[in-house]
């Protein structure tokens, strides 16, 4: 029997957990996090991360395997036993009210009659200087940074006398000096503090810097368990992928005859504030790409493309007839746009497969352009289901049921039966597993080689340059380079996209600079 | 593209869909019809118990339709614009505004002409109201709740605060033939009846055909048909309907079948359940939005005018507090207050729910000074219902 000093903080052994409807998403994990140490763990989507991090902070219930908290077995049941335990969550979204002061966040929690007393102005100035990181306790969180915020929430979560931090993708939406500061953050609270740190991230290159071992997640099952210092990026992704991926094969090269017709032109397009004017014209068949970092002015574009953008300036012209500034008038001629939030902007929550398939053109499946037929719609539905491998019982399945990926295969379905000749893709593969993605970049060029004009924004690199004919790079709003798809490398993109400032990870310099930006990118 | 060794992507199996019946007849999509059953069985029992009067006559029925009818009209309308994510607190003042105009003209211009303009206030009250609400992205519940307030005190101005009466004898006359009296439906029952059965059987024998299961709608289809027939035959040709519940009846039907059968009812509910989707798959909202605005007011409009003909006078405090009857019936048909849910059948049924209550306090003697409390009990109990009875929200 050891004592609580020696064993692990927290200890999971063979925890696994399976949903009401079947879903399988842990299989029986072990994972042990120590005092002192930052602890990686990472997985591809899907790979059961999330569930794992929710059955730490309580929010979900683990349905097999023991939980051991300072040796002892420990259930728990919400989120506030969790944090009274001593662990408490960062989430990737970050649950802080914006209309209050940082102040007031931070100690959101805590017991007494008063909104703020001066005890908790005096924690909240211990508490900075802790980290090392000064905010203003009166300012209102809606107006702080999204930087600024995600320390609000680390400061919270300090504030509440937690042992172990669980960190979900702490740095995925913040800029490299912002980065930063989280880093020292968390090298600080490891080190000086001893606290337990658990630091789920996509970035390899921030992982292998930060974390003292790791844990890897496939499938539900732990696969690797190592220190960091045994281990490179290489090995780390060949255990998160598995053998899955061979690797990427580039399209070839297609030549596009300068006399192909020129399908969507766009001329001066710009946006105020948001997008400086672009020129650029699509010929038949043609699949841009459109590489840049995000808030680069990537969704912007696409947007001011289909008209969506109210303040947009410029012309697009889809063979040769110019376009009205309303969705409407785009979809009428034929532009498609497949946009970043799935569930957000491109699906009816409350409708079934088939009614979301149907919607963008419900004409073709009416009686005289009017009352749409069942029967013609199911068929539609069936056809989607069947050509893009959506993984859906029926087309009577609600959208709202289905995993991201075929969710988001729903939503590029919908346009596939209309009279769509130029296709705007933002993002489509985020968050979706490895097969679902493949069987949409397929898509792309099969559609490309039908005739159809896509134009695809992809943060990762290697999907944009397996499936572009052309690249174009934008940063801040701007189209800064461009470039024939197969004539490019990663490595260029991304030092085009970043505009090859510096702004490294921790004091490494040049190549390191840029190699986190390809992480950062991809 | 990436080469996958082993790819795990089976065909997927696209079976034909199954009706899930215990959720088709469960409480939360059918709640309402049982509870309207259930109150109507409890109060004739109340009634036969007390011997003095039978509740289940015809005359009674139509005396509880008759009284709803008016509410029921601008319930349908709210729900139209439930459905699009938007709200209308107006409707009462939009009502109230519509009689005192046409009332107040009828003696000079002559009812039709007067009736005309009435609409074009309501219409005009639907536009202001729309395009405040999606012109300036001000939410509907401020806007209407300010054009509430304010077209009341219109009401006020028009009629000076006092009650406006109609005098003319032929305006009378012409106001009787609109909104008194009935029309035998014996004949029309009996051929919408045969009408429901016929296209119920075709579908019946088309899914057996087709080796699908029985659909809801049509087995719905093949009881209203029973019902209607049965009716038919009882009452024959002595069956009528005073005329406020024909119109009920018909705005209704045209709601419904738009709402269920044509590409603008999806776009419609498509708007409510999702308006950034909606607008990114080419539709309209801003038009679809407004459209519901417009015709809610016209319906207002149209309820205000039967409202004026039926006591051919109006005094400014009239109709007040209606939008929350409305609204109320609206929910108890299980509506969304967010959008995207809710149907016209359920709707009515929810306005003949909340005025079977009152009819049946009336009927029993059982004091009005209960009845609010349990209206508003009922009101509670169903959204209850809806919340809790089920997670799983649908499109109608």
């Amino acid at each position: 029997m050891t004592t609580s000093e020696e064993a692990p903080l927290l200890k999971l052994e063979r925890v696994a957990k399976t949903f009401p409807n079947g879903t399988v998403a842990l299989r029986g994990v072990d994972l042990s996090v120590e005092r002192g140490k930052v602890h990686g763990l990472l997985g591809a989507n899907g790979a059961g991360k999330s569930t794992l991090i929710k059955i730490l902070s309580g929010a979900f219930a683990a349905t097999g395997g023991r939980i051991l908290w300072k040796g002892s077995v420990v259930e728990c049941s919400s989120p506030k036993e969790a944090l009274d335990m001593g662990v408490a969550t960062i989430h990737q979204h970050i649950p802080i009210v914006p209309t209050l002061s940082v102040l007031e966040n931070v100690f959101l929690g805590a017991k007494g009659g008063w909104r703020q007393t001066m005890a908790s102005r005096k924690a909240f100035g211990d508490l900075c200087e802790r980290v090392g990181y000064w905010l203003n306790p009166d300012s209102k969180v809606g107006d702080l940074s999204i930087g600024q915020r995600q320390m609000v929430a680390i400061f919270q979560a300090l504030g509440s006398g937690a042992e172990l931090i669980v960190m979900d993708e702490p740095t995925a939406s913040l800029a490299m000096e912002e980065r930063e500061v989280v880093y020292q953050t968390v090298r600080r609270l490891a080190g000086v503090e001893k606290k337990a740190i658990l630091f789920v991230s996509h970035f390899l290159d921030e992982v292998i810097s930060l974390t003292d071992c790791v844990t890897i997640l496939r499938d539900g099952e732990a696969v690797m368990r190592a220190e960091t210092c045994d281990l490179d990026e290489a090995r780390i992704a060949e255990a998160i992928v598995g053998r899955q991926i061979v690797a990427m094969v580039r399209a070839e090269p297609k030549k596009l005859s300068d006399d192909a017709e020129v399908v969507l032109n766009i001329k001066n397009l710009c946006s105020p504030g948001k997008l400086s004017p672009v020129s650029l014209a699509l010929r038949t068949g043609e699949v841009l790409g459109i590489a840049g970092l995000l808030g680069s002015g990537r969704t912007e574009l696409l947007h001011a493309i289909f008209g969506a953008d109210r303040h947009a300036t410029g012309a697009v012209e889809v063979l040769g007839t110019p376009i009205a500034r309303s969705t409407v008038a785009a979809v009428g001629a034929g532009i498609a746009l497949v946009p970043e939030d799935r569930m957000g902007q491109g699906l009816i929550p409350g409708f079934e497969v088939w009614r979301n398939t149907t919607l963008p053109a419900l004409g073709g499946v009416s009686w005289r352009n009017c009352l749409p037929v069942r029967e013609r719609e199911m068929q539609r539905a069936n056809e989607a289901i069947e050509r893009l491998k959506i993984k859906a019982q029926s087309p009577d399945v609600l959208v709202t049921e289905l995993s991201g990926g075929n969710a988001q295969k729903v939503t590029i379905a919908k346009w596939l039966f209309g009279n769509v000749r130029v296709l705007l893709l933002d993002e489509p593969t985020a968050g979706i597993d490895i097969g679902a993605k493949t069987d949409i970049l397929r898509l792309v060029r099969d559609l490309a080689d039908a005739g159809m004009v896509v134009i695809i924004v992809s943060s990762e690199l290697e999907e944009l340059l397996a499936v572009s004919d052309r690249i174009v790079v934008m940063r801040d709003g701007k189209c800064v380079a461009e470039r024939v798809g197969h004539e490019t490398s990663e490595h260029e993109l991304v030092l085009l996209a970043g505009g090859q400032v510096s702004g490294a990870l921790g004091d490494d310099a040049g190549n390191g600079s840029m190699e986190h930006r390809a992480q950062s990118l991809s | 593209m990436y080469k996958v060794i082993s790819s795990d992507n089976a065909p997927s199996d696209s079976r034909a869909a199954t009706t899930n019946w215990r959720r088709v007849l469960g409480l939360r999509e059918m709640g309402v019809y049982y509870a309207l059953a259930l109150v109507v069985a409890l109060l004739s029992v109340a009634a036969a118990y007390s011997g003095d009067v039978s509740y289940l006559s015809f005359q009674n029925l139509s005396n509880v339709l008759q009284q709803s009818s008016l509410m029921a009209i601008i319930a349908v309308a709210m729900t139209v614009i439930l459905i699009t994510g938007n709200f209308d607190l107006s409707v009462g003042s939009v009502a109230a505004l519509s009689a005192a105009v046409m009332v107040g003209l009828a003696d000079s211009i002559g009812f039709v002409p007067a009736c005309l303009v009435a609409m074009l206030v309501a219409v005009g009250a639907g536009l202001l109201n729309g395009v405040i609400v999606q012109y300036l992205g001000i939410n509907a519940f401020i806007v209407t709740l300010g054009t509430m307030t304010a077209l009341r005190g219109v009401v006020l101005i028009v009629t000076d605060g006092r009650t406006v009466s109609v005098d003319n004898p032929r305006v009378i006359g012409a106001m009787r033939a609109f909104e008194t009296g009935r029309w035998p439906i014996g004949t029309a029952v009996a051929v919408i009846g045969l009408l429901l059965a016929a296209v119920s059987l075709w579908m019946l024998l088309k899914a057996r055909r087709g080796g699908r299961g029985v659909s809801p709608v049509a087995v719905g289809m093949g009881v209203c048909a029973a019902c209607l027939l049965a009716m038919a035959w009882a009452g024959g040709q002595q069956l009528a309907l005073p005329k406020i519940v024909i119109y009920m009846v018909a705005f209704s039907t045209v709601v419904w079948f738009v709402l269920s059968f044509t590409m603008v009812g999806r776009r419609v509910y498509a708007v409510g359940g999702n308006p950034e989707a909606a607008r990114l798959s080419g539709i309209n909202v801003v038009r679809y939005r407004l459209a519901a605005f417009v015709l809610c007011s016209a319906a207002a409009g149209f309820a205000g005018i039967l409202f004026g003909s039926r006591l051919r006078s109006v005094n400014p405090a009239a109709l007040t507090g209606a939008e929350l009857t409305v609204i109320a019936a609206a929910i108890l048909g299980g509506t969304s207050l967010f959008g995207g849910a809710g149907s016209v059948g359920k709707t009515v049924a929810g306005a003949l729910l909340l005025f079977t209550l009152t009819n049946g306090f009336n009927i029993l003697n059982l004091g009005v000074n209960y009845q609010g409390l349990l209206e508003g009990t009922v009101v509670v109990a169903a959204a209850a219902i809806y919340t809790v009875g089920g997670t799983r929200r649908r499109g109608k």
